[in-house]
């Protein structure tokens, strides 16, 4: 079992627009209205990075600002776990259709976007961060695998982690094998000890077996955590919101799955 | 000298292709395009040098003994790909 601390969150999402609007909605006290995902440029980046940066990267800073904000933690120090399914998925698309037509020549701009951490290295230059960063991808475990990994980086390292997950649809035809229903996105800065911004205390612990995964109650947020890999997380925000006491279970892979005990500060 | 018709096209070329925060007509023809004045950088020549490329079939070659002087100002640019268009 591990055990940290919650001191701030991000959110941005279809009807859920950064966590001050969107915490009524899933602590249940407000009605979910779906609307398209409000994405917006970080003014964290230099304008060279702003204008390269595509909207899913977009997104991943937008939510990681959030939760920064939020916390009394310094960019500049914390190490970073991003995870998402597909990345860049407008990247991919676009490098498949170049590929596709001759004389295949690759956008510089887009090669440089093509990697994973993409995310991580816009958000390393934003935040002036030479700290440890870890990119991940786990299909539609991707939020469980980047929770796990931000863990055991701040029981074992002792150190601050910003967690962000984040995934955006595909466009046609990928979409069609590969079906994200929105962009969405969700960061946690998690720190070894509590202060006095601590939101919460999280003990996670990895359990071999199949479990029960937790559910939205309502329908909207319930089609959105089955349909976005890092919504799966939203269970999680759910409890957060709450302010009370709570134990969730999030699937991870090969029918294992997390549970999590979330404490309010 | 303002900017010539060709000139300007360039320019248009250059914030579409770069994705600019700036517009067309805000490019000084002879102000720098790398580093201090527009403020380009290495991956945006070479983003730059592809679209050019795609646009008036002008090969811009990354060992070419010229570059800084090529890529020195939009008109420099202009210059060099009205010399070699159609060669």
């Amino acid at each position: 079992m591990m055990r940290m601390f919650v001191e701030g969150i991000g959110l941005l999402g279809p009807g859920l627009d950064g966590w001050s609007a969107g915490r009524a909605v899933l602590a249940g006290d407000a009605a979910y209205v779906a609307a398209p995902t409000n994405l917006r440029a970080s003014d964290m980046l230099p304008a060279a990075e702003r204008r390269r940066a595509g909207v899913p990267i977009k997104l991943a800073l937008a939510v990681g600002q959030e939760a920064f904000l939020q916390s009394g933690c310094d960019t500049r120090t914390a190490s970073t776990v991003f995870t998402s399914s597909g990345g860049d998925n407008d990247n991919v698309h676009a490098i498949n259709g170049i590929l596709a037509t001759a004389p295949r020549e690759v956008s510089p701009t887009r090669f440089h976007n093509s990697v994973h951490n993409a995310a991580a290295g816009y958000w390393c230059i934003a935040a002036g961060s030479h700290e440890p960063s870890t990119s991940l991808c786990a299909y539609d475990a991707s939020f469980a695998a980047g929770l796990l990994e931000s863990a055991t980086q701040v029981t074992i390292d002792g150190a601050v982690v910003a967690m962000v997950a984040y995934d955006h649809p595909y466009p046609e035809p990928l979409q069609m094998v590969r079906p994200i229903t929105a962009p969405f996105g969700m960061a946690l800065i998690l720190t070894p000890r509590q202060s006095g911004k601590s939101l919460a205390a999280l003990e996670v612990e990895f359990v071999a077996g199949t479990t029960p995964e937790t559910t939205m109650p309502e329908a909207g947020l319930e089609a959105l955590r089955i349909g976005v890999p890092a919504a799966r997380g939203l269970p999680l925000l759910s409890a957060l919101a709450g302010g009370k006491p709570a134990q969730i279970s999030i699937a991870y892979f090969a029918d294992n799955h997390l549970n999590i005990r979330v404490t309010p500060c | 000298m303002a900017a010539s018709a060709q000139e300007k096209e360039l320019a248009q070329l250059i914030v579409t292709s770069l994705n600019l925060e700036v517009s067309a007509d805000e490019i000084d023809p002879e102000a720098a395009l790398y580093g201090e004045g527009l403020g380009l950088d290495s991956i945006d020549i070479l983003e730059l040098s592809l679209a050019i490329s795609k646009t008036y079939g002008v090969q811009l070659k990354s060992d070419d003994a010229d570059n800084n002087k090529i890529f020195s100002s939009l008109r420099n640019l202009n210059d060099h790909i009205q010399q070699h268009r159609g060669q």
